[in-house]
């Protein structure tokens, strides 16, 4: 707290990454920003004015938010037990954990993409599952769904949100669920009231990093749903690369980059929050 | 008092090859504290925590105000803990943390206040009630979970060590607090400590714990007059020891070789025995005529204020140690002296088996 105010030279260590950062991203960034702009010579809100004022861009943006926000969702509900096992684990059960949870990442995602048409389809694993339990009357087929593209994206992404909730409930102290115990509490009331509360920084984290990869990413559903069904991130890569529409393209790029900043800012400002009072 | 409101019997616990508790019985009364006294590695932790139930043994039973909670879980035993690092909840303020226990036990709302505001001003920690944990010294911190373990109203109050990271000045004032919030509460308590004077100050009888047995169990002044076992003797307070064989036996008294002289003593061995002779350092009188006697040369003398502690060469496997108020006049290293004491002071044990 004395320091506030004086500058301290460890922060110098991030001055390499920061370059990086703006020679590779922030510069290029500014670039696409000043071409939606200044597409008419002179700066203009008029492409996003364009943009929003279409009914299809508000789609586009549903569709986003809607997918990123069910894979956040599914990958909490698989990750978060996950990151307790794991955190408990010891010795070979825990390593052996860490590497199925590590390993798939090393498997690239039109690797994935195969399995998950074994997985997906009509005839698949899942359809032939639920009929068998009696959950569906008929076969039905996944893949080219929003369905199977969150499970498959969900598939990719839980690792980046069992890991940081994984750190957090490692560093808590043991003696406390003890304590709790000792004082009366039941393990379900011990689960809600010291290990979920103090977890939470984490949890923020992971939703931080699984929702801006879900949101921005570009090569999942175009493998698993295909052209009819449009994200933000998708629609980018079609107007550079199919419809040669840069405007466009810069346009949407600058909206999907401000919701996930939006989202990373405020999860960030959410966790020191909550680890403030931790 | 000593009916058995705690009783452990036969408790036994085993980590892969080590043998951490080996058969331990305890009976406690209502209301009584005790403590449990030994060094790192006796077992009284493994025993706390079985009768807090957060370790089961692997034989033997635990039963509490006449049930049989062996295998019964931590939540459900009515045996609070204050443990070492004290534990208490990061993102709970002072207050929070007290009220923990009884909103586990889903006790009415507005019972749950009072209870904190009392609970909080027996530990005299009214004023920080919405402070944050972090806010607050090893000290405070110490009482507010002293205050979190008693208001939940426990059968039990188990304490682990709980002042061994304090330092001794407010390590002795939170004894004396300690000793007037539970006399008040009326609470029954174990007390897990490996400092000798922190028992001998608190409680009203020790259990001296070695290798996962209890040695001794009695009230201060039997553990310290009377030791049981050499174990208790050196472990607690001072002594001197000599090694020794028991030449004669009569009527009682036996009579025992040293290398430092004969010794007389009440006890009854077999000629032949190994012994080993203790005597207490304020039992020892310097040039007086007691029955025993033997001449030492002075090694050192250690300065404490109100006494000075005399330590004297002794022959191998002894030592030889007693106390003055002041230093007699012109000693200096290598000063022969008398020492004595009576025969009535003088204890005597089978020799310890030095391999086990």
């Amino acid at each position: 707290m004395s320091k506030a105010g004086r500058f301290d030279p460890v922060l110098l260590l991030a001055v390499p990454a920061v370059l990086y950062l703006a020679l590779v991203y922030g510069i290029p960034l500014l670039v696409l920003l000043g071409r939606s702009m200044l597409a008419g010579g002179a700066p203009s809100l008029a492409p996003f004015i364009g943009f929003f004022s279409d009914g299809f861009s508000w789609i586009v943006i549903g569709n986003t938010i809607r997918i990123a926000v069910l894979v956040t969702l599914l990958c909490l509900v698989i990750g978060y037990p996950t990151a307790l096992a794991l955190a408990r684990a010891k010795g070979l059960a825990q390593a052996l954990i860490l590497v199925a949870i590590i390993l798939p990442l090393s498997v690239g995602v039109v690797v994935k993409a195969f399995a998950w048409q074994i997985v997906l389809r009509r005839d698949g694993v899942v359809s032939q599952i639920m009929t068998g339990i009696g959950l569906w009357d008929e076969p039905q087929r996944l893949l080219f769904t929003e369905a199977g593209l969150v499970i498959g994206a969900a598939n990719v992404f839980v690792p980046f949100m069992i890991l940081p909730i994984y750190s957090v409930l490692k560093l808590i102290d043991p003696r406390l669920g003890e304590a709790a115990a000792t004082l009366g509490a039941s393990p379900v009331y011990r689960f809600f009231k010291v290990a979920l509360p103090l977890s939470l920084p984490g949890i923020v984290t992971g939703i931080a990093f699984v929702f801006s990869m879900a949101a921005s990413m570009y090569v999942i559903p175009n493998l698993l749903i295909g052209d009819r069904f449009q994200t933000l991130a998708t629609m980018t890569g079609r107007s550079f690369l199919f419809m040669r529409n840069e405007q466009l393209g810069s346009t949407t790029a600058v909206v999907l980059l401000v919701l996930t900043v939006a989202v990373v800012v405020a999860s960030a400002a959410l966790s020191k929050r909550l680890g403030g009072a931790s | 008092m000593k009916s058995g409101f705690l009783s452990v019997s036969g408790a036994a616990k085993t980590f892969g090859a080590a043998t951490v508790l080996d058969g331990v019985d305890l009976s406690m009364g209502r209301g009584e504290f005790i403590s449990l006294l030994g060094p790192s590695g006796c077992g009284k932790t493994t025993l706390l925590r079985i009768v807090a139930g957060l370790m089961t043994p692997d034989q033997g039973k635990v039963a509490l105000d006449g049930e049989d909670i062996t295998r019964r879980p931590p939540h459900r035993r009515d045996v609070s803990v204050v443990f070492q690092n004290y534990a208490l909840f990061p993102h709970l303020s002072v207050a929070e943390n007290v009220a923990f226990g009884l909103k586990a036990r889903g006790a009415a709302k507005d019972a749950i206040a009072p209870a904190v505001t009392k609970y909080l001003g027996l530990v005299q920690m009214s004023a920080f009630a919405g402070r944050s944990i972090k806010a607050l010294s090893g000290g405070q911190q110490q009482r507010v979970a002293v205050a979190r373990a008693l208001a939940v109203g426990p059968k039990l109050l188990l304490l682990d060590e709980p002042f061994s990271a304090l330092d001794r000045k407010l390590r002795e004032a939170m004894q004396i607090d300690l000793k007037r919030i539970l006399r008040e509460v009326g609470t029954t308590a174990i007390f897990v400590t490996h400092d000798q004077d922190e028992a001998l100050t608190m409680s009203d009888r020790i259990a001296v714990m070695h290798r996962g047995r209890i040695e001794q169990l009695g009230t201060p002044a039997e553990i310290y007059h009377s030791p049981a076992t050499p174990f208790a003797l050196g472990f607690v307070g001072l002594s001197t020891q000599l090694p020794g064989k028991v030449v004669r036996a009569a009527d009682g008294m036996v009579e025992i070789e040293t290398a430092a002289g004969p010794i007389r003593a009440r006890a009854n061995f077999i000629p032949g025995s190994a012994v080993l002779v203790g005597v207490r350092p304020e039992r020892i009188a310097i040039g007086e005529a007691k029955a025993n006697r033997i001449e030492a040369a002075l090694a050192d003398a250690a300065f404490q204020g109100a006494r000075v502690q005399l330590h004297f060469a002794a022959p191998a496997g002894g030592q030889i140690l007693a106390e003055a108020p002041i230093l007699p006049a012109q000693a200096g290293p290598g000063t022969r002296l008398d020492l004595s004491w009576d025969v009535e002071d003088t204890l005597v044990y089978p020799a310890p088996d030095l391999a086990a």
